[in-house]
């Protein structure tokens, strides 16, 4: 029978911190021909670290646009762009107002946080693309 | 109002500048806080640039008025100072009937949002009274061996205090002067990680203007904002660690 080990919940961050911790830990035992290759890789990664973004997005917004970019056949990325450029447009030109979801936070970073109706992500999730 | 200890018997791991920082985070949170120096080293008015006063033996000992000891250093945050007369209170508090409870007796009166306890690195009757005054112990620890050894040893005594009766709502591993590039941080974040699991926080990275801050009598939010042991590691996509980091898990503890 297979030997049951305990599984630890562990708190995100430190999982993520640990995980890198060890995999260069790892890395640094290797020949140097497979060094010089992950360094190349990450510098390859390094260079597009300036298109590279991370956004908090709830589920069903995050499955829109997958699916949608699924559909056509294209990158997500391009999808978020392209709702992005329509955003800032429609706010540079007044036709948004975001003040009326504006709460206060209790984060020491934040001095609000924007909270969206229900209504408003499921009239996005009911309309099918 | 939530009570939060900072707890490690071993001295030097960052008890007092975790203290002041995170009680600082929820004071510019809008939360009305607390921070209480059991330390008689007072570093906790030092911190803020303010005079060591004896403000806990006033409190305990003279029963004055809180508001009467209390220094109101920031925006929704006052402090309860300590110096060398905090000596002078375990002596009172040893020759006391009900002598482990009368922190948390004095703390019924109080209206806070939320309070720290700066406990000091010994194992005495105020330690004691700390521990059993608090709902949640934050146990900061250098990744070496002696510190995490003191990390054993604090969850001794509050599994002491447990069958006494007293139940913490839980607590926390914060690793401070977090060094990620030595093989020992390595070895020993593997083993608390592996022993506590979830228990442990995102580690607060080594940097020298922790170091400087008190001596402008200036928090890090105020300090340096933007250093590492505010904001944490850059790993990959996201931050990992820092004392922002830290707020938003204790806020996470306080209101769920």
């Amino acid at each position: 029978m297979a030997e049951r080990k305990r599984r630890n919940i562990l708190d995100p961050a430190v999982a993520d911190l640990l995980a890198g911790m060890e995999e260069k830990q790892a890395e640094a035992r290797l020949p140097k021909r497979e060094r010089e290759k992950i360094a190349r890789e990450r510098a390859k990664m390094r260079a597009r670290k300036d298109h590279r973004v991370t956004y908090d997005l709830p589920p069903e917004l995050k499955k829109q646009v997958g699916d949608l970019a699924e559909q056509m056949g294209v990158a997500a990325s391009q999808i978020a762009t392209y709702a992005l450029i329509q955003f800032l447009q429609s706010y540079q030109n007044g036709e948004v107002d975001l003040s009326k979801f504006k709460v206060p936070s209790r984060s020491p970073r934040y001095e609000w946080k924007l909270v969206f109706p229900k209504s408003l992500l499921e009239s996005v999730k009911k309309k099918k693309v | 109002m939530f009570i939060f200890a900072l707890a490690n018997q071993k001295g030097g791991v960052g008890k007092t500048t975790t203290a002041v920082t995170l009680a600082s985070g929820f004071a510019q949170a809008g939360l009305k806080t607390l921070l209480v120096d059991l330390d008689p080293q007072g570093h906790v008015a030092f911190s803020f640039g303010q005079e060591k006063t004896a403000g806990l033996y006033r409190w305990l000992v003279m029963e004055e008025p809180i508001k009467d000891v209390v220094q109101t250093v920031r925006p929704n945050l006052d402090i309860l100072p300590s110096d060398k007369n905090t000596e002078k209170v375990k002596r009172h508090i040893t020759l006391m009937d009900f002598r482990e409870s009368l922190l948390k007796d004095h703390f019924k009166r109080l209206k806070y949002d939320v309070v720290f306890l700066d406990l000091a690195p010994s194992l005495d009757v105020l330690h004691i009274n700390g521990l059993i005054t608090s709902d949640w112990v934050i146990i900061p620890t250098r990744l070496d061996a002696m510190a995490v050894d003191g990390v054993k040893e604090i969850l001794l005594t509050m599994g002491e205090i447990g069958q006494k009766g007293h139940q913490f709502t839980g607590y926390s591993i914060l690793p401070t002067f977090f060094d990620r590039t030595t093989r020992e941080t390595i070895t020993q974040f593997q083993e608390i990680v592996q022993t506590f699991g979830e228990r442990v926080l995102p580690p607060i990275p080594q940097d020298t203007r922790v170091r400087e801050a008190p001596a402008f009598g200036q928090t890090l939010w105020e300090y340096t904002p933007n250093s590492p042991a505010i904001t944490g590691y850059q790993n990959g996509k996201s931050k990992a660690g820092g004392y922002q980091q830290i707020c938003e898990r204790l806020m996470e503890v306080v209101y769920g």
